[in-house]
């Protein structure tokens, strides 16, 4: 008995020898649709595994950091505080796409006539000073202020422009919320809400407010604005490398940059890097 | 005189009723969650979806690897508990002296009986992850599995250990048997039920659990057979949580109800062959 | 020969079984130490106001109370969904003259005990979440009431069985003695069973409570995740968050061996030693109702 249990035992350790070049990315949930299925696609063409997680910017970060995964996606900058943190390893950001953190609204709001904000209005909302729709043009209701994890990338580019620090608390919140899945649900779910969605996952129950500038312009959130990078809140999507990639890993960044990768990031609902 | 008892007959209708209430209300919300459970999962479930993989984050597809993933993780977790639950239940029961030990080897295991599942995960992430540099590894899973299912395996054998009639020892002590042979001959064979039993339980809580492994042995795609010990798998509870946070998508939602209907299923049949075991194994052992 | 060998085996014996005695037995030291060390960093940091209201990370602020307060708030919503249900409950399913549907429905408790804490969740998510909110008229379903109550079902189970054991365990000679003195039911069971079953319900009281405490993955999708004290204080229709939900978001977004590792380890720490003093406690009040009996 004790024999076939050390045979068994010997055979799953000799599998421990083998060390596949499975690549690990992890980090965003706006950058991981697009990541996930061009992983699909490469995965079959090389027979290389890609392994995705996804975990927040912060998180991807970190683990590319600590050397637990390859690549790291981020839906933001790298931080200088986070580059404080590992000195010692050299980052590179690369550009695989491009999208924006769109302020949205229940589609009730936004058909009752909030189709546009001030940056200051919107301030105003997440910090608790305006509580109440009927203060920016809407009906009679309280805002529902959905605010998101502090690590997620989407709320430190959303917090740079409306607060001017990544970092900043929302005073006013009542709820938050992780993924851009989760904030979506909390959106449809409420009837009052607003919070701070990738353009990619807006829909007829979550609508993007346009913004209004100090000069008066609107700016809608389009694809050719942001394109052009004219809407506010315009934000690279970044996969991140270390110096020390391996090279599949490299292989699979130059795959997400070519023709396939890119195709998947434009239905994806974002916009490719060559725009 | 009358006031009083028909004060007392009230307040024992009262009770009675209360208690009934209490009953059904207990009953209503239990078997709404298996009724439920089971209708919406029901309408998920299908041949492609246990046996095609997932695609589009769970949406369409199936959960194929999931279930491999977590019965891989499961599997080789008993492999681990089960020699180290033998040998401390031995070590209680035959070969430890002192009381002082004996106690607080009986108060350690109820103490890690006691840990929640994410401190588990914790600290999974910093002995093994971070401090041993194992990276994200199915077997680090495993092995945090095997730690939790550790008290109940071996209080289930020791339990076992000490069911076992003392003639049974004496009968072979007078035959001329030495103590080791006594424990290959009859101490273990006699306690095979409560090892067995024991597994079985601690199966059937180790394949539900999410918190421990979520940091330290999962990724959420493109993970199908693991090659080495050093990989990610999927499994079905950290797929549940995944599929739960789309849930105003219906096809995810629905999935989520398939995936969790089978891992009920899974739990239910660990608990019922645990179950039968214990009768079976009982009746053949006192052969 | 013949005895050298059986020595040389009973040696081999001897030393697995040690080895096997002393992993378990340091297993749970370890894991304690570990804790504890990985919690220094955030005890010996300035300035992080640990015991403070503010929890914000990304500027060094580590203020744990409104997680504390979440586990608490949520936990004794719990158990004033579960302990009443399940006590009354219980009682009746004593009373039950029927050994066979007492064996029935005490089979039913335990396949409902195994249901694993993530489907919990998702009927949080899927039922509880938007009843809450229809009922309320709330903006979103994610409150600690909501948390509160599904933990309360959850440990329902488990509660309704251990309660139900130690009511049983009263010998039914106390309580046939009374029924022919003429006492009603809930005279029998105040004045007669409770004095005797009141430990074993203590420790599954006790049991219950640990088991709420430690709860991830339910609490996790249904509490919201603000890391604020709800105005008013005791506003369970407030978003809040409780330890282990904190920790099961935050624990993959932090970097290891950093400041906000160390306090999410430290509040760890915290749960740990509630929930195994809470089991100890328990076994302890389980061995004196074998005692006294």
């Amino acid at each position: 008995m004790f024999k076939k249990f050390g045979a068994l035992c010997l055979a799953l350790f000799s599998a421990a020898c083998s060390a596949p070049d499975a690549i690990y990315v992890s980090g965003s949930s706006t950058v991981l649709p697009p990541v996930s299925k061009a992983a699909e696609k490469f995965s079959a063409e090389t027979g290389i595994s890609v392994i995705v997680n996804a975990g927040g910017s912060g998180g991807g970060f970190n683990q590319l950091a600590e050397g637990q995964s390859d690549i790291g996606m981020m839906s933001r900058n790298i931080t200088s505080g986070e580059l404080e943190a590992f000195k010692t390893i050299n980052f590179t950001e690369v550009a695989i796409g491009r999208d924006a953190v769109v302020p949205s609204i229940s589609s009730e709001i936004y058909e009752a006539g909030v189709t546009l904000l001030s940056i200051s209005q919107i301030a105003d909302i997440y910090t608790g000073d305006i509580r109440n729709w009927s203060e920016v043009g809407g009906p009679d209701r309280d805002i529902f202020v959905i605010d998101k994890e502090a690590n997620r990338g989407t709320r430190q580019v959303f917090m740079d422009v409306v607060l001017g620090d990544p970092k900043a608390e929302a005073a006013g919140a009542d709820l938050v919320t992780g993924s851009n899945n989760e904030e979506q649900t909390a959106l449809v779910q409420s009837n009052a809400g607003i919070g701070m969605l990738s353009v990619a996952w807006l829909n007829d129950d979550v609508r993007g407010l346009a913004i209004v500038l100090p000069n008066g312009k609107t700016i809608e959130p389009s694809i050719e604005n942001i394109r052009a990078g004219t809407y506010p809140f315009v934000r690279d999507l970044n996969v991140v490398k270390r110096s020390d990639l391996k090279p599949s890993a490299n292989q699979f960044i130059t795959y997400l940059l070519g023709p396939d990768g890119q195709k998947l990031v434009e239905e994806s609902g974002y916009i490719g890097i060559a725009n | 005189m009358s006031r009083t008892f028909n004060i007392r007959y009230a307040k024992e209708r009262g009770f009675a009723f209360i208690m009934r209430l209490s009953l059904l209300i207990c009953a209503g919300i239990l078997t709404f969650l298996l009724v439920s459970i089971f209708v919406k999962g029901i309408g998920a479930i299908s041949l492609e979806f246990l046996f095609t993989s997932a695609r589009e984050f769970g949406r369409s597809g199936g959960i194929i690897y999931q279930l491999l993933g977590s019965l891989l993780m499961v599997l080789v977790a008993i492999l681990i508990v089960v020699p180290v639950a033998v040998g401390t239940s031995l070590f209680q029961y035959a070969f430890n002296t002192k009381k002082g030990i004996a106690y607080l080897l009986e108060q350690s295991l109820y103490a890690l009986n006691a840990i929640p599942s994410i401190t588990y995960g914790i600290f999974g992430l910093i002995f093994f992850v971070n401090v041993l540099n194992t990276g994200i590894s199915w077997f680090v899973g495993s092995i945090i599995l095997a730690i939790m299912m550790l008290p109940t395996v071996t209080l289930s054998t020791y339990q076992a250990m000490t069911a076992i009639p003392k003639i049974y020892q004496e009968n072979a002590a007078a035959l001329g048997l030495k103590k080791s042979q006594i424990i290959r001959r009859v101490t273990l064979p006699q306690s095979l039920q409560g090892i067995v039993t024991g597994s079985l339980i601690g199966l059937a809580r180790a394949i539900g659990e999410t918190a421990p492994i979520m940091f330290i042995a999962t990724a959420f795609s493109g993970v199908s057979v693991p090659r080495s010990l050093a990989e990610p798998v999927s499994t079905l509870p950290t797929h549940i949580l995944e599929l739960a946070q789309q849930s105003t998508d219906p096809q995810a939602l629905q999935n989520a109800w398939g995936a969790s209907l089978v891992l009920i299923l899974l739990v239910s049949a660990f608990s019922l062959l645990a179950l039968f075991a214990r009768s079976y194994l009982r009746r053949q052992g006192r052969k | 020969m013949r005895s050298l060998r059986g020595l040389r085996k009973l040696q081999g014996l001897r030393l697995y079984a040690l080895a096997c005695g002393t992993v378990s037995l340091t297993i749970v030291f370890t894991i304690i130490a570990t804790l504890f060390l990985q919690s220094l960093p955030v005890l010996m940091a300035e300035n992080t106001n640990l015991m403070g209201t503010h929890w914000n990370p990304g500027k060094g602020q580590f203020g744990i109370l409104p997680m504390l307060f979440g586990s608490l708030f949520v936990m004794s919503i719990a158990v004033a969904v579960a302990f009443p249900l399940g006590l009354l409950a219980a009682i009746y399913i004593a009373e039950t003259r029927s050994s066979k549907l007492r064996r029935v429905l005490k089979s039913f408790l335990e396949l409902l005990a195994g249901i694993p804490s993530i489907v919990y969740g998702l009927i949080g998510v899927a039922y509880l979440n938007i009843w809450v909110a229809d009922l309320f008229d709330l903006q979103s379903g994610r409150v600690i009431l909501t948390a509160g109550i599904l933990l309360g079902i959850m440990i329902l189970p488990t509660f309704l069985t251990l309660t139900e054991d130690a009511i049983s365990a009263v010998p039914v000679k106390f309580r046939e003695n009374a029924k022919s003195l003429g006492l009603y039911r809930h005279e029998v069971f105040f004045s007669i069973i409770l004095p005797q079953a009141k430990t074993g319900i203590a420790g599954a009281g006790l049991l219950a409570l640990g088991r709420a405490l430690g709860e991830t993955m339910a609490v996790m999708l249904v509490i919201g995740s603000l890391d604020r004290l709800p105005k008013p204080l005791l506003n369970p229709l407030s978003s809040g968050q409780t330890i282990t939900s904190k920790l099961g978001r935050e624990v993959p977004e932090s970097a290891f061996g950093s400041v906000h590792f160390s306090a999410l380890v430290f509040m760890s720490l915290i749960i740990v030693c509630i929930t195994v003093t809470l089991t100890i406690v328990s076994r302890y009040l389980f061995r004196k109702t074998g005692a006294d009996v």
